[in-house]
């Protein structure tokens, strides 16, 4: 349940260390994101002398959250933290790594690419 | 950073007769693995039984762990649990030829429009979500879009699968076709992600044109 003002870790190599949540795209007027979903946030705090920069406005794709997320057969995955992907316009993942496991419904998301570059896919 | 999985299920007695049938508990009576989750998160009419939870009564001692393990070896034979949803190794091995065949195809339908340095790698041991990467580089968006192209209208074509993924050209393209992933970089792309050397321990397959590495 990501929404405004929410912050996020990032799970990846890019420099970015917190994120802020600002908007929500797609959804139309919902008023949460959950997995799979596409947010424009800003970024709180980054590592130094990386390509990223505090307070630079990104898109980012949600990865992980505290909510958990139903499967069609029972199944019920919930993660210890709200967790984001840096990506630009074209879902292209800004890190070359992502840290952490994700779930495998991002590839009905059209995001393979995320999850080539993860370590362990749920 | 930790994931839970629960089971979510109708009614305790379904579980008893579907799960429990080939999931063999020990000493440990049912009710010591099932957690009930707060009254208030808790579905109407839904139990949840959590996976990871630990048994309660488990020693620490590892002598006594092996003890409870070759009791449960003398009595159930080597297999505890068995997945329903697994095909026979027969089927597996089907697949897997099928799906190189398909592979295999594809690259040389990339190799045909000059895409270089192809690598098919076999990640199936690694990955549990797809069986082959076909890895290759093009030299400008022309030509990416070119081999997409060509690589999704022989996939139709040919062998009836459909692509997800990308439509548009990008310097990293992706086209996802379920048991084989097909990935078009640009020669710095391919250098940034560096997809070989992440999946460095999977099985190479040798290509019949092997085509030379390219200089860049």
């Amino acid at each position: 349940m990501i929404q405004p003002q929410t912050l996020l870790n990032v799970a990846d190599n890019s420099g970015a260390r917190k994120l802020m949540c600002i908007r929500i795209l797609g959804t139309g007027n919902h008023r949460y994101a959950h997995i799979g979903d596409v947010i424009v946030a800003v970024i709180k705090e980054a590592v130094p002398n990386m390509s990223i920069e505090r307070s630079e406005i990104i898109r980012a794709l949600i990865v992980r959250t505290r909510q958990e997320l139903k499967r069609d057969n029972g199944m019920i995955i919930r993660y210890d933290d709200n967790a984001a992907v840096i990506i630009d316009k074209a879902g292209k993942p800004k890190g070359t790594r992502i840290f952490g496991a994700i779930v495998r419904e991002l590839r009905q998301f059209k995001f393979t690419k995320i999850i080539s570059l993860a370590p362990e896919v749920l | 950073m930790r994931a839970l999985a629960a089971v979510t299920i109708p009614s305790c007695g379904q579980l008893h007769g579907s799960v429990m049938k080939e999931a063999y508990l020990g000493p440990y009576s049912k009710s010591s693995i099932f957690s009930r989750v707060p009254s208030r998160r808790r579905h109407r009419s839904q139990s949840h039984v959590l996976l990871s939870q630990r048994r309660p009564n488990q020693s620490p001692k590892g002598g006594d762990d092996d003890d409870v393990l070759d009791d449960l070896l003398n009595s159930y034979g080597k297999v505890v649990y068995k997945r329903a949803d697994q095909n026979p190794s027969s089927v597996e091995a089907d697949d897997d030829s099928e799906s190189l065949f398909f592979a295999v195809t594809l690259a040389k339908v990339a190799n045909d429009v000059k895409a270089a340095d192809i690598r098919v790698l076999f990640v199936k041991p690694l990955v549990y979500w797809t069986r082959f990467f076909i890895i290759a580089t093009a030299f400008s968006h022309p030509q990416i879009d070119a081999v997409g192209t060509r690589i999704r209208d022989i996939a139709e074509k040919q062998f009836r699968k459909f692509a997800i993924g990308d439509m548009k050209p990008d310097s990293w393209t992706l086209l996802d076709f379920g048991d084989v992933v097909v990935h078009i970089f640009l020669p710095q792309e391919r250098a940034f992600y560096n997809l070989e050397e992440f999946y460095g321990n999977a099985t190479p397959i040798e290509l019949s044109f092997d085509s030379p590495p390219s200089q860049n």
